[in-house]
């Protein structure tokens, strides 16, 4: 599954058309990203299973209109990380009413993860806008301008949570982040 | 920063329970022809120009409109450059609500859904993240009130005094000015809720499934509504004596505290949304079946039904303008709006709406001169 733009446009193509082997490759092609990328702004499996499982059947709503000469995964990731933000805002206000103790039960993470001991952890620390923002930069590889672009920031906000979320990271994991 | 390649936490069972779901919504969705095929629009209008020449008999003066509508249609504009009629219009969309002048300039208000004009279009009701708010429709809010679980629909009362909303699986009640903010039943479907003109009683629908009214300022119970089927929407007509009930394949009309005085049943067509005249004495509705949309015109109390236009792929809304002469109807499947003048006359197709006010666009209101 190389995953290239045009096996991109190749599998919209299909899945607009009917295969499910497009569809599925489309899937199973996005699917890590966008998990990994609601995982790592609400540090909550089963709500990052819920917002990338919603991001793609909004995606299924909108096949048929979905201009082809669009890239697929910016599209997608705008939904992913708007609505993991919406939905760690709404879990703060939960946690200001006093379910805090109800959240860490929640919260236990396999032990031998990498996410669960240090990066989630450093990330956690920070606000969902900076969290977002740090993971559309490099867990998904945007520039600061398609990041401004897709959440609708100032270039100047971008960068500055950029680098103080970077800052954060590298402090609490003690490497360098580029 | 090698952590970042690495799986999160239940990523592989996550995916495939999720492509599972994806699956099914695949199999079930209702496809809709990549290219646009204005055949069936051209037969419609011809079809419309046999209805408008029943309605208006100056036929001369009536074709002429006919033949701006085929060419409106074909030449659809390529933004919303005015509204045909007095009043402003909301609209909603992924990007946020958007308020549209007569004179077709608009104002965003970025984040925003589920909105709903006040009575008298001075203000609007919205949720923007955990929290209601109520402002002006330059943007400026007036009060906001956070709830934790997903807030939902708000509606204004007649007189602006009460808004409705759902808060999770809960139907909660505010003053207009953000007091008093208080439960009023767990015993709801989130969804539907409609007040009735001249009376703080709301109708929405019980975990039964059927017609709930309650006076809110009273706190009792007034009536129950039986209804065929669970409905989707409710709307009332403007003298408060009669309401309507969307279903699934129906619209059912009642007396206000029931019973069912008329209504259409649909066979297995699906009907999407109806709106009732400001008039109150026709209400329109938009219904699917087997990949056409149609919008239909009846009257509240009977008689025939007219199908006003219809089309390939889905319409979603249709509404009514304040001064009851035109009918906006999304056709989401061709990206456009129609704006129809009622007894049809006339049409004006508008495109690019997705380009123009965001990734799924919805029609809110149109209120208010």
């Amino acid at each position: 599954m190389a995953g290239s733009p045009r096996d991109e446009r190749a599998w919209v193509r299909g899945a607009q058309g009917g295969s499910v082997s497009d569809l599925e490759s489309l899937f199973r092609h996005h699917w890590p990203r966008a998990y990994r990328a609601a995982y790592l702004v609400v540090h909550d499996s089963a709500a990052a299973e819920d917002i990338a499982q919603e991001a793609f059947l909004a995606a299924i709503r909108s096949l048929d209109r979905f201009d082809r000469r669009r890239p697929f995964g910016p599209w997608l990731h705008r939904i992913v990380v708007n609505r993991a933000i919406d939905w760690s805002r709404a879990r703060a206000l939960r946690r200001e009413a006093g379910e805090a103790g109800l959240q860490n039960v929640a919260a236990t993470t396999a032990p031998d993860n990498p996410h669960a001991l240090s990066l989630a952890d450093a990330l956690a620390e920070l606000s969902p806008e900076h969290r977002a923002v740090i993971v559309l930069r490099h867990l998904l590889d945007y520039t600061p301008g398609e990041i401004a672009d897709l959440t609708g920031l100032p270039r100047g906000t971008v960068n500055s949570r950029l680098r103080r979320g970077l800052d954060h990271l590298a402090m609490r994991l003690g490497e360098e982040v580029q | 920063m090698t952590q970042w390649r690495k799986p999160a936490p239940g990523e592989h069972e996550a995916g495939d329970r999720s492509w599972e779901v994806v699956l099914r919504a695949y199999d079930e969705r209702v496809r809709v022809p990549h290219k646009r095929d204005w055949r069936p629009v051209v037969a419609i209008v011809a079809g419309v120009a046999v209805l408008a020449a029943a309605f208006s008999p100056p036929g001369l003066a009536v074709f002429g409109s006919l033949r701006d509508a085929v060419r409106g249609a074909d030449n659809a504009k390529p933004a919303l450059d005015s509204l045909p009629a007095a009043g402003r219009l909301l609209t909603e969309s992924r990007t946020g609500i958007w308020v549209v002048q007569r004179d077709g300039s608009k104002r965003l208000l970025r984040g925003y859904r589920d909105a709903a004009w006040s009575p008298h279009g001075k203000y609007v009701a919205a949720v923007r993240g955990s929290e209601l708010r109520a402002f002006e429709p330059n943007g400026a809010v007036h009060w906001s009130l956070g709830r934790t679980a997903r807030i939902r629909n708000p509606r204004w009362s007649f007189d602006g005094f009460r808004i409705a909303y759902f808060s999770g699986a809960t139907l909660r009640v505010v003053n207009g000015d953000g007091t008093g903010d208080h439960l009023l039943t767990r015993d709801v479907r989130p969804g539907p809720s409609a007040w009735q003109p001249g009376r703080h009683t709301l109708a929405y629908v019980n975990r039964a499934g059927n017609i709930q009214m309650d006076n809110v300022d009273k706190r009792n119970r007034t009536s129950t509504v039986r209804a065929g089927a669970t409905p989707r929407q409710l709307a009332w007509a403007p003298d408060g004596r009669r309401f309507i009930a969307v279903e699934n394949h129906a619209v059912e009309v009642f007396w206000q505290r029931g019973p069912r005085i008329g209504g259409l049943d649909r066979g297995a067509a699906r009907v999407i949304a109806a709106s009732i005249a400001p008039d109150g004495k026709h209400y329109a509705f938009v219904e699917t079946e087997r990949g056409r949309s149609s919008l239909q015109l009846t009257g509240l109390l009977g008689g025939p039904t007219v199908a006003v236009f219809s089309g390939a792929g889905a319409f979603t809304n249709a509404l009514w303008s304040p001064d009851a002469r035109w009918l906006l109807l999304d056709w989401q499947s061709a990206d456009q709006w129609l704006f129809l003048r009622t007894p049809v006359k006339k049409l004006k197709a508008v495109s690019n709406i997705r380009a123009n006010f965001g990734a799924d666009p919805t029609l809110v209101g149109w209120c208010c001169p």
